[in-house]
């Protein structure tokens, strides 16, 4: 089992609960959804593998791993393998859609003359190799999403962790984003992605994971984006 | 390290400003200045200290054998050098000589008030007061006279000229460092969004910290180097002007010594730019 959550609760020092003795597991190569209201604890989940929180209580288990024990200097080295994108791209608009891909493997201390194939390769998986030379300001909403998916990906990590990556996107766009986004799953990499979006959730059929207010309520293998229960009260008859 | 260095002066062109660079010069100038101060202050203490001589009054009428008895009971005190005998006629010649044109005050006197006596020197000059003591317990000794005092009150006031050094040394490193941390908080607040990419794509806080290390470093060289220069040069001019105008005050004129300062406050400078930019950086990566 690549992921296991035993019992995770984390309550925020504010005293608002992110999670709540959440139990699960994901299995290698997986694409799951993480689906819930804003608030259930989405954003949570995705943070406790990067290790950005620790939980408060339980523990999550990375191969094996306890990955609530590492120590600060290990955490760089787990960031590696587990990459997460975002709804705010999060790219340097000071640097090329090619050295924002580099970056990543350039803190990574990897020696420049393996870079730049590895970089060539990711932003062929994107669809983006002719803008490799242009600014993220020169480019679409869908296009920079590429790069930051691109950015994630070049090291070719484990885990690839999406936080509402379409979120700023329309929907042909974020279509775009989805396919880049199965390809790389369909390589081996577990994607867990956190979305509001229901077509695409119900569109693809994989597995759903909702929460709310920091509980797992539903664990669908091939779910929907609204539960049974919820479409049933809402369907008329 | 290439990438380290490139972005370390990077950062530092970038956030460096004339008036943080201007008082960071001044305010190891300032500090260069104490150092010089005390550097001088302890050449002149140093030279004071070995030209001093115990002057030991003896008895009227002693005899030649009883002046020679007390020569050899001089010399076997432990710690003394050279003991040199001044008869009251040639103690007369320096008196004149010293007095210049109040010469005539000795004519005003008669006679030759002077007694006899020897000049003692002393090996180490820390002991010349337990030496004085001693010898002025010999028979037929009246007196002794080593400038007692002087050498006391110069040692005390270099004491306390370092003292105000010191503190004074303190304030201004805490200044250069908070100017150097500024710059460095600066770079910070304009590289947010980076670290905070570098640290969720795996960089260690190592490979964060290096170019913040690098860029202290940068802006603390620049700045005690201009002062390094600055104090350099002021000095070989002041020490020209009080050469000429005042060439009995013993100043150090070799450049060696003030080479080597103008290097320290270098070394100082480059110093508390690391460690002003490790400290905020640190602090940073903890929140």
């Amino acid at each position: 089992m690549l992921i296991r959550f035993y019992d995770v609760t984390k309550v925020y020092p504010s005293g608002a609960t992110g999670l709540f003795s959440v139990n699960t597991f994901i299995r290698q190569g997986e694409f799951v959804f993480l689906v819930g209201p804003s608030g259930a604890g989405k954003t949570t989940f995705l943070k406790l593998l990067t290790r950005e929180l620790i939980p408060t209580r339980g523990q999550v288990l990375l191969k094996g791993r306890n990955i609530t024990r590492l120590r600060p200097n290990e955490v760089p080295y787990l960031r590696r393998s587990v990459r997460m994108i975002f709804q705010d791209y999060k790219l340097l608009p000071n640097k090329t859609v090619r050295d924002n891909v580099a970056f990543a493997l350039l803190v990574t201390e990897k020696p420049r003359k393996q870079i730049l194939p590895l970089v060539k390769e990711a932003l062929q998986l994107v669809g983006l190799e002719s803008k490799a030379m242009m600014h993220p300001g020169e480019l679409s909403g869908g296009e920079q999403q590429r790069v930051s998916i691109a950015r994630a990906i070049v090291g070719n990590p484990t885990i690839l962790l999406a936080d509402e990556p379409t979120g700023n996107l329309d929907m042909e766009t974020s279509w775009d984003i989805m396919e880049v986004l199965l390809r790389i799953n369909k390589r081996g990499t577990t994607v867990i992605m956190s979305t509001h979006n229901a077509l695409i959730v119900d569109g693809l059929r994989r597995r759903v994971i909702e929460l709310d207010k920091g509980r797992i309520i539903r664990d669908d293998e091939r779910g929907i984006y609204e539960g049974e229960a919820e479409r049933d009260a809402v369907l008329p008859g | 390290m290439r990438y380290f260095l490139a972005e370390g002066w990077k950062s530092a062109k970038r956030n460096v400003s004339l008036i943080s660079l201007g008082t960071m010069v001044v305010a190891i100038f300032v500090l260069g200045i104490f150092g010089l101060v005390l550097m001088n202050l302890s050449n002149i203490n140093d030279q004071l200290r070995s030209g001093i001589e115990i002057r030991v009054y003896v008895e009227d009428n002693l005899t030649r054998q009883g002046l020679q008895d007390l020569k050899q009971k001089i010399e076997g005190v432990d710690g003394v050098g050279q003991v040199k005998y001044v008869s009251k006629d040639e103690g007369l010649g320096s008196l004149t000589r010293q007095l210049g044109d109040k010469a005539g005050l000795v004519d005003i006197l008669g006679e030759n008030p002077l007694p006899d006596a020897f000049d003692v020197r002393v090996l180490n000059p820390d002991t010349t007061s337990d030496i004085a003591s001693i010898i002025s317990g010999l028979p037929h000794v009246i007196g002794v006279n080593y400038g007692q005092g002087f050498t006391e009150n110069f040692v005390a006031a270099t004491r306390f000229i370092a003292v105000i050094g010191l503190v004074l040394a303190v304030i201004l490193v805490g200044a250069v460092v908070f100017i150097v941390g500024n710059t460095v908080r600066l770079s910070l607040v304009s590289r947010a969004r980076e670290i905070e990419v570098m640290k969720l794509v795996g960089a260690t806080d190592w490979f964060i910290m290096w170019p913040f290390l690098i860029e202290g470093m940068i802006v603390g060289f620049i700045g005690s180097s201009v002062s390094g220069l600055c104090l350099y040069a002021s000095y070989r001019a002041c020490i020209g002007r009080l050469g000429s105008v005042a060439p009995f005050i013993p100043l150090i004129v070799e450049t060696g010594p003030v080479v080597r300062l103008c290097v320290s406050l270098i070394l100082l400078g480059v110093l508390m730019g690391v460690l002003a930019g490790g400290v905020f950086i640190r602090k940073y990566l903890e929140t």
